[in-house]
């Protein structure tokens, strides 16, 4: 089997094009990946040429320049387009999320039985899960629309399991839905619906509702959400480790005795960083989509970009797509037994 | 026949896969059989295409010692390549003399060497040089080049080699051989084989006749269009690189959009190309019918169809000096680029 081919929109994200070109250079030298770099041309080709890269594993896509966002002539919705044509296996963007769906919603389709594609997280835990023994919990949606319903937050929940199953490679993951806590006759009708709903889907372990504070403990493998909930959840659950990084890191530089004791205790803090380092995953995967696409976050860099041509690589190879068609076919062919019932 | 063309290629890293940054790999280098020794991928073919072209010479000049003389041309009897001349390093000698600069040196070596085999071939006939980015390869074959067109007078190059910091008998060979060189027509191209992937911007202080490659599929195509190699040469080597390498069809149209993206072959020169694949249909059908080939190419070429083709940089004059002021002498690139790759943090917190 040849090696996937990633499409990466060149020019979307803060730091685009230099560190997509850089990231996608890195790619071409670790890996054997054929990466497809979309975006203007000319200036990629300047970029390129100042960039150790291998040449043989990377082809450029002109898009002219246009304004940001998912115009048809974009250099996101041409990557997305390649990746609609098969031309490509997956699509990597740091780009902005509505437009990525914009552009998704144009170009590729939806699988069956999913009215929302559902953007994943993962989050580390202290748990290991799988035959991998994978530290990450899977939080989605994240941010790909705001608002679910509850038939949304049961698709969520098998496409997210779908993904554990062959990512994480864990027969039976373990499901929760987000709540408030605040009891059920104060939680939102979509959760109690979804959990209704979970309770009786086979193959999963569904664990009924969560917390936010016990999602770090790692009990369950997937956590399901709405896209406003589960954003504002992801970007709290990085500051907190982040705070605690950069607060270690001035106590490091402000006294000598303090210094001593980070010291010792550095290899932790370099395992903590490398666990919660929201680079050192790449991307997370839009779920729903008959199409691999990985998200990267906006600020992404270099580091970020390889790594997440490697997430969508593995998303690939592992097919990523056809498993969540695959889980969802009963569920999506109920409503159509029941109107021929 | 008179010589009419030169092909003068370096061979570690050029010709030959040979890991010299480690002693380990200088000793394995050394102990080899000469059946052991890895061909960098189409070298081998390449020469064999090259080699068979009517007045053409092919000359090799490397940094390996004399010793392994005979290693070599077993080597090459077993590639089926005939070298016209091959050219080695005194190093035991630079030893035994205690002059170790030398060992590590390329300029002191290698351009008194080329000076030399120029003085062996009619002043007509024209040249191709193949080196890498391993070390000084570009910078050697630049001056050499300007010394053959007489762009380069003796004293400059004198100050030149003054600032290379190479001993001073080197650099009176040197200069006495330039002396006498007839003026020659230009050096056609000097390929530098990316063997350690630096950036092709790089080479731009060079001008355009440093031609830096990922492959020599790169090389054949634009030695193809330069009327140095048939169609069916460009065709050979494409399937030596597929069958005996693993280059995929798209790692090949991919290096074939690299030359057009960096304005060195223009989209129209698919034309030939598709020409070559065409004729040679019986050759590329072991791997693929011709038809999926062309595809292929047509396909990534498309993908930037609205370019305009980069603008073709002059071959203006090289200023040498800047380049050692900029980079340091040329025997410490080798050391800075390994420097480079393996930079220490910055300091700040371990974590």
């Amino acid at each position: 089997m040849p090696p996937p081919t990633i499409a990466f929109d060149a020019m979307g994200g803060d730091f685009a094009p230099a560190e997509i070109v850089r990231g996608a250079a890195q790619l071409s030298l670790e890996t054997d990946l054929d990466i497809i770099l979309v975006g203007d041309a000319p200036r990629l080709t300047a970029l390129l040429g100042e960039t150790s890269h291998n040449a043989e594993r990377i082809a450029v896509h002109h898009a002219p320049p246009s304004p940001p966002g998912a115009s048809p002539s974009s250099s996101l919705f041409e990557a997305a387009r390649l990746v609609a044509q098969g031309r490509a296996d997956a699509l990597v963007t740091a780009g902005d999320t509505g437009a990525l769906l914009r552009a998704c919603m144009g170009t590729m389709q939806l699988l069956p039985g999913v009215e929302k594609a559902a953007l994943a997280a993962v989050f580390p835990t202290e748990l290991r899960r799988g035959a991998t023994g994978d530290p990450f919990s899977l939080i989605l949606d994240v941010g790909a629309s705001h608002e679910a319903t509850g038939r949304d937050l049961v698709t969520y929940a098998l496409m997210g399991a779908a993904y554990a199953r062959i990512i994480s490679r864990n027969p039976v993951p373990r499901v929760a839905l987000l709540a408030s806590g605040a009891g059920a006759e104060r939680e939102h009708p979509a959760i109690l619906e979804a959990e209704a709903e979970l309770r009786e889907v086979a193959d999963i372990d569904f664990l009924g509702l969560t917390e936010v504070d016990l999602i770090p403990l790692g009990t369950a493998d997937v956590i399901v959400t709405s896209g406003l909930l589960g954003a504002l959840t992801t970007r709290m659950l990085e500051g907190v480790t982040q705070t605690v990084l950069d607060l270690a890191r001035y106590a490091y530089q402000e006294r000598l005795s303090w210094r001593l004791g980070f010291t010792m205790v550095a290899g932790f803090l370099r395992q903590l960083k490398r666990l919660t380092d929201w680079e050192e995953y790449g991307g997370a995967p839009l779920l729903g989509f008959d199409r691999v696409v990985i998200r990267a976050d906006r600020r992404s860099q270099a580091r970020a970009i390889a790594n997440a041509g490697k997430v969508a690589s593995k998303a690939v190879v592992r097919g990523v797509p056809r498993a969540i068609a695959e889980r969802l076919a009963p569920v999506s062919a109920e409503p159509q037994l029941a109107a021929e019932g | 026949m008179e010589v009419s063309h030169v092909y003068r290629w370096d061979l570690d890293k050029t010709y030959l896969q040979t890991d010299f940054d480690t002693l380990r790999g200088l000793l394995r280098a050394a102990r080899e059989k000469a059946s052991a020794k890895v061909n960098v991928a189409g070298s081998r073919a390449l020469v064999r295409e090259l080699q068979s072209r009517p007045g053409a010479r092919v000359c090799i000049i490397s940094g390996s010692p004399r010793q392994m003389r005979r290693k070599l041309e077993e080597k090459f009897r077993l590639d089926g390549v005939e070298i016209d001349e091959l050219v080695l390093k005194p190093n035991v000698e630079n030893f035994v003399r205690g002059r170790f600069r030398a060992i590590r040196d390329q300029v002191g070596y290698k351009l008194p060497a080329l000076l030399e085999g120029r003085s062996r071939v009619p002043s007509t006939a024209s040249e191709t040089l193949f080196g890498d980015d391993a070390e000084a390869d570009a910078f050697v074959y630049s001056i050499y080049a300007d010394l053959v067109e007489q762009r380069l007078s003796t004293s400059e190059l004198a100050e030149i080699l003054e600032r290379c910091g190479i001993y001073e008998d080197d650099a009176e060979r040197a200069l006495r051989l330039a002396s006498s060189l007839q003026k020659g027509p230009p050096i056609e191209r000097i390929f530098i084989h990316l063997d350690g992937f630096s950036p092709p911007a790089s080479f731009h202080a060079y001008g355009r006749r440093v031609v830096p490659i990922y492959n020599y599929f790169q090389a054949a195509v634009l030695l193809l269009l330069d009327g140095h190699v048939g169609p069916i040469s460009l065709v050979r080597l494409a399937v030596d690189l597929s069958q005996g390498y693993g280059y995929s069809l798209v790692s090949l149209a991919n290096s074939f959009q690299d030359l057009v993206r960096r304005g060195l072959a223009r989209a129209e020169d698919m034309a030939a190309i598709r020409l070559a694949f065409e004729a040679n249909v019986a050759l590329f059908d072991k791997l693929r019918p011709a038809t999926e080939v062309i595809q292929t190419f047509v396909e990534r070429l498309r993908m930037i169809g609205g370019l305009k083709p980069a603008a073709e940089r002059e071959q203006r004059r090289i200023d040498y000096l800047a380049i050692i002021e900029r980079e340091g002498p040329p025997n410490t690139w080798r050391r800075r680029r390994r420097h480079r790759a393996t930079a220490p943090r910055p300091k700040g917190p371990p974590f």
